[in-house]
């Protein structure tokens, strides 16, 4: 064998798994199309948001890079819904992506044991009976092997761009597409489908009319997603708000049988929930305006990310509209909006730990699951790495589950119920959310991580550290009387924040901003929390039932066709999961249930 | 471990532990126990037509025979191929029957000797007598039905009523279901609503939208309004404990046996007939009744009279109702205050006996009673049947009643998760917290129908399952 591990792909998922195999110290070769796109921010010039955020604070915790890239580049720093509940609030950063990806690349070249090689992969080498991959093959001709491999390729496996009209082979606008592999997979035996995504135009700073838009300001304080250090100083500059209006709507519907899209011409399915401004329109007639945000997508450049406004639709109804916006009425475009179809592979055929059912030693992350974001490529890139990793040291692979993180909902979510359309993080996915807060990511996750051996010592120690300045915040809390009442009983009233208790309590002061914000939610919402325990109990009690990876569901009597069918595919690996696949009869579960219950009992007679 | 194809299901009830063997032909008698015209055993399993050929005088017929189809013939016994009985079978082939398996019903003559002689027919082919429930069980696992369906099969099976049975009926036709489905549709609707603002930051969707309390207080009506129904359904359902107490001689034994229409216990003019309590069943209005005829309270040095009346006072503490008997002949208003631990009881009527030999008035809130010539018996009964139902209406056949108690625990669960849910809502509290309580009263729901699978709900439905349905 050439390497232990090949990654194909250096976007965000194939650089967490890249340096998650290295760093467990295995020799790991990461091929990739193009070295001045690892890393690359393809759409969005920002990291986080609800969920999202809680996602990067997990891949941190788990010892992933993510959060220490964001924390170099970030160019702005909001905690979303700080007015609203805990588990609606979350880190979301602007990023100057020149400084995103110099810094991702400079991580990976700094990595011992990590090779870097620019090249396409066409076809994955399979071992003797089929089974076992044991390589890839690229476009120029080289054949390398490796025990495991992890497939990464993002938008890129027979992607296709779409503006009007104009159709050409790419992953993303100017880069072409990585063709064959995906033919090639097919041709394997895999289920292969097609999904879409867009994004929307880049215009230029100095022709924007900013003194018409409503300022959009960072908070006063940055807080770093990594929880290796609390305080983080960079510059912060501002987002801008502006609206849609009529005259763009009447725009968009005269034109739109010019879109692609509505012509047929895309196959794969768009995201419902981040649709492009004509789907939009057409979606809700009766909104009268829609919201834009203007970004800046890096410090050294002109280029402004219209949020908001992503779109198929030819260049010129694109100059058009955009016009016809407040602010935005001079608006020179340097980018068009496009949007991009690929291959991606149903990600049923993966077990939980992304090791692919049909190829051992396979596994994949990132949009090539279904899935889309920066976020929710890497949370599953490093799962991947890491499981390729145990996989390489013959150790049982590690499976996060959903009453304990977000990366744990959303794999569980793709290997359980599969997804037609590119699958997005929510809040409202995670059943336990109050248990997954962004600033607990460390408590929940970093002892995992230093166990598979991603987080040293220090991690530990560091944790240890902070929860134990939580507690010191919360013990002067209870001590400090403010206006005849205890502070911390001050603190559970809903209008009250830890930032109004710093004049009568100037001690807090010397506390990190991270520490205060967790001691605050701590301290608010801590009896509420309780509640969901027993919740969360349930649910373990049914993911305590395991089921044998091998299980005969042909002997088993009784089940019905269309469960049996679902189980055979999925191969749940407990009664809890084999519940959530979509259409299965709760009868069916039942006979699975106490046929497992007979068999444990069983075994303990034995 | 090896799987064979036969699969062994062990329901671990809290008391009594069923083993059900999937694989298995299962019978039961499907009618009453008893001598009846007619009779009908049901069979269940794969295999089961085939297995019951060598005793079937068509054996070809039965053989070839569509599901739903109907077979005159002869039971035989295949040793001395003489004819048993003259059955109709009527067959289902699989996924058809009743359990959603292949299965098999013979309507045969309803003779206790006959039965036997078929089961030991049976039972030499290789098939087993099924245990408590099985066939309702059989049918929840191949999704024949869900929940509220299966339990409403055990409460029909068990009922002691008429009317009981008409209201577990209305249960098994998926009234319940239903209801509870659209309880469910109307928070999950408000759950849809607060989970969709968890989704955006407060820059995308402002916090303007007005929770819904009106709907979850609504939904909360509806779940309160079958709960109170528990009280009743279990009355008819599980029926109500009446005890007779009072002195010897004062004339329990002569009431009990008007009560029940029959002359079931012993009546005389000696004291202390009745040495230990009689148990009968009757029914009244509807309501199922264990009536109990018990040994006189009086001081006695008879150690078997002594243990009767510690057994009174048992049956006492456990009755329903208690009719307090005395005699109107010997009492007056001063002297039934020896009983007034009895009469202070909110479960106890006073009966004022044998009217028809004295003028005197009966003691005060007591009712008057002639026993042996039945005069004051109707309002007695009236009065009898009021206590019981507390006042309330009695149902007609086609209210919706719960009468389980594993219904009522999760609909009190969802009622309790949605006052909570309110009270956060209004005190202000974020809508991540109000939702932990939504769900808690959409799992509820859930389990209450089935459709959330969890281990203890089998558990507690299967444990209390009777054979032949
Ligand atoms: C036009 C567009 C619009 C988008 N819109 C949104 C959006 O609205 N919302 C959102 O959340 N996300 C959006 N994204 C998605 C976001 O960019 C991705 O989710 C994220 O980058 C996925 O990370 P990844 O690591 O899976 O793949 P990518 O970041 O796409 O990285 C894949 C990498 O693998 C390389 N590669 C692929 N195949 C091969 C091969 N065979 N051999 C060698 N190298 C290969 C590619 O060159 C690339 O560098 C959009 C992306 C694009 C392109
Ligand atoms: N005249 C008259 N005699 C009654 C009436 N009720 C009961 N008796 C008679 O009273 C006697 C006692 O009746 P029982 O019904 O045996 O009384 P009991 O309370 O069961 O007596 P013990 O079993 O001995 O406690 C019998 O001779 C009855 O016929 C009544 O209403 N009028
Ligand atoms: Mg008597």
């Amino acid at each position: 064998m050439d390497y232990d591990a090949i990654v194909i792909g250096a976007g965000h998922a194939g650089i967490e798994a890249s340096l998650a195999l290295s760093r467990l110290g295995f020799s790991t070769l990461l091929i990739t199309q193009n070295l001045d796109a690892i890393g690359r921010l393809s759409c969005n010039p920002a990291i986080g948001g609800l969920a999202k955020g809680n996602l990067v604070r997990e891949v941190d915790a788990l010892g992933g890079e993510m959060g220490h890239l964001i924390d170099a580049s970030m160019i702005q720093f909001r905690i979303l819904n700080r007015r609203r509940g805990p588990a609606v609030q979350a880190p979301r950063a602007q990023a100057d992506k020149f400084t995103y990806h110099r810094m991702a690349k400079e991580t990976l070249e700094a990595q011992g044991k990590l090779a870097l090689f620019q090249d396409t992969v066409v076809d994955i080498l399979l071992g003797e009976d089929n089974s076992k991959i044991i390589g890839v093959s690229t476009e120029r001709g080289h054949r390398i092997t490796a025990t495991v491999v992890v497939l990464t390729t993002g938008t890129f496996m027979e992607g296709k761009i779409f503006i009007g009209e104009y159709e050409a082979r790419s992953g993303r606008l100017g880069e072409s597409a990585a063709i064959g592999l995906g033919t090639a997979l097919r041709q394997k035996g895999f289920t292969v489908g097609r999904l879409k995504t867009g994004t929307p135009a880049r215009v230029r700073k100095s022709s924007l009319d900013f003194s018409a838009m409503v300022e959009q300001p960072g908070d006063p304080v940055m807080m770093p997603f990594s929880f290796d250090y609390q305080t983080i100083d960079r510059p912060s500059l501002q987002c801008h708000i502006t609206w849609t209006n009529a005259e763009t709507h009447r725009i968009i519907r005269e034109n739109i049988h010019r879109s692609p899209l509505y012509g047929g011409k895309i196959v794969g399915k768009g995201p419902r929930y981040c649709p492009s401004i004509e789907d939009k329109v057409v979606r809700f007639p009766e909104r009268e305006r829609h919201q834009i945000f203007v970004e800046p997508e890096g410090v050294g450049t002109e280029e402004m990310y219209l949020n908001g406004m992503s779109s198929s639709l030819p260049e010129d109804v694109q100059v058009a509209f955009i016009r016809s916006i407040r602010g935005l009425e001079h608006a020179q475009i340097m980018r068009p909006a496009y949007a991009v179809e690929y291959d991606y592979l149903d990600p049923l055929q993966l077990y939980p730990s992304l090791e692919s059912k049909h190829v051992k030693n396979l596994f994949i992350a990132g949009q090539t699951n279904g899935t889309s974001g920066y976020e929710e490529a890497a949370c599953q890139g490093l799962v991947a790495g890491i499981n390729a990793a145990r996989k390489l040291a013959g150790e049982p692979p590690l499976i996060l589950d959903r009453s304990e993180s977000y990366t744990g909902v959303l794999i569980d979510d793709l290997v359980t119920k599969g997804t037609k359309e590119p699958y997005r993080m929510f809040t409202s996915r995670a059943e336990y959310r109050l248990n997954m807060r962004h600033d607990s990511a460390d408590q929940r996750l970093t002892p995992k991580a230093h166990a598979v051996g991603l987080q040293p010592d220090e991690a530990m120690a560091r944790l240890q550290e902070k929860l134990s300045r939580i507690e010191m915040v919360k013990d002067l809390l209870e001590k400090r009387k403010v206006e005849g009442r205890k502070a911390i009983e001050l603190l559970r009233k809903p209008e009250i924040g830890i930032a109004d208790l710093m004049e009568s309590v100037p001690e807090l002061a010397s506390f990190e901003e991270p520490v205060c914000y967790q001691a605050e939610l701590d301290v608010k919402y801590a009896g509420y929390v309780k509640r969901q325990e027993r919740q969360v109990d349930r649910f373990s009690r049914m993911e305590r039932i395991r089921i044998p990876e091998d299980f005969d569901y042909d002997a088993l009597d009784g089940l019905s066709a269309e469960s049996r069918e679902k189980f055979k595919a999925v191969r749940p690996l407990s009664v809890g999961q084999a519940g959530r696949i979509s259409g299965v009869r709760t009868s069916d579960l039942a006979i699975l249930m106490v046929l497992l219950a007979r068999r444990t009992d069983h075994d303990d007679e034995a | 471990m090896i799987w064979t194809r036969a699969t062994r299901i062990r329901i671990l009830g809290r008391m009594n532990v069923h083993t059900y063997d999937t694989k298995d032909i299962i019978y039961a008698l499907a009618t009453a126990w008893g001598t009846a015209p007619i009779a009908v055993i049901r069979i269940s399993g794969q295999g089961c037509v085939e297995a019951l050929k060598p005793l079937f005088s068509r054996p070809e017929a039965l053989g070839a025979s569509a599901s739903h189809t109907v077979l005159h013939g002869d039971l035989i016994d295949p040793k001395y191929k003489n004819p048993i009985d003259e059955v109709l079978v009527t067959v289902f082939r699989d996924g058809r029957g009743y359990t959603g398996e292949e299965s098999v019903e013979i309507s045969c003559h309803g003779s206790i000797p006959g039965i036997e002689s078929i089961f030991a027919q049976l039972k030499d082919v290789g098939m087993r007598p099924a245990s408590p429930g099985e066939f309702t069980f059989r049918a929840f696992m191949h999704g024949r039905m869900d929940l509220t369906r299966a339990e409403a099969v055990m409460e029909i099976v068990s009922s002691q009523s008429r009317l009981s049975h008409s209201l577990a009926l209305g249960r098994l036709e998926g009234n319940l279901f239903s209801l509870i489905e659209e309880i469910k549709q109307q928070v999950l609707q408000v759950v849809s609503m607060v989970e969709l603002q968890l989704d955006y930051a407060e820059d995308e969707i402002a916090d303007d939208v007005a929770f819904p309390f009106e709907a979850l207080e609504e939904a909360k009506r509806r779940i309160d309004a079958l709960l109170s129904t528990y009280e009743m359904g279990k009355l008819y359902g599980e029926g109500a404990r009446v005890v007779l107490a009072g002195a010897t001689n004062a004339g329990k034994s002569t009431l009990f046996n008007l009560l029940l229409r029959e002359e079931r216990s012993i009546v005389s003019e000696v004291h202390g007939t009745t040495r230990d309590f009689i148990e009968s069943k009757t029914v009244l209005d509807g309501i199922p009744v264990r009536l109990y005829d018990t040994a006189g309270l009086r001081e006695s040095s008879d150690a078997i009279e002594m243990e009767g009346i510690r057994r009174t006072r048992k049956l006492l503490s456990e009755a329903d109702l208690i009719l307090l008997m005395l005699d109107g002949t010997e009492h007056d208003d001063t002297s039934v205050s020896q009983y007034r631990h009895l009469l202070e009881d909110p479960r106890c009527i006073l009966v004022w006996n044998k009217t028809d030999l004295t003028t005197k008035p009966p003691a005060k809130g007591s009712y008057p009673l002639s026993a042996k010539r039945g005069e004051g018996f109707a309002t007695l009964r009236d009065e009898m049947v009021r206590r019981l139902t507390k006042e309330t209406d009695r149902p007609d056949g086609q209210a919706l009643v719960i009468e389980s108690s594993r219904q009522r625990d999760e609909l009190k669960h969802a009622s309790d998760a949605l006052v909570r849910a309110v009270a956060l809502a209004r005190e202000e509290l974020p809508m991540d917290i109000v939702a932990v309580e939504l769900a808690e009263a959409l799992h509820a729901l859930g389990s209450l129908t089935g459709e959330v699978a969890s281990d203890d709900i089998l558990e507690r439905i299967f444990s209390r399952f009777c054979v032949g349905k």
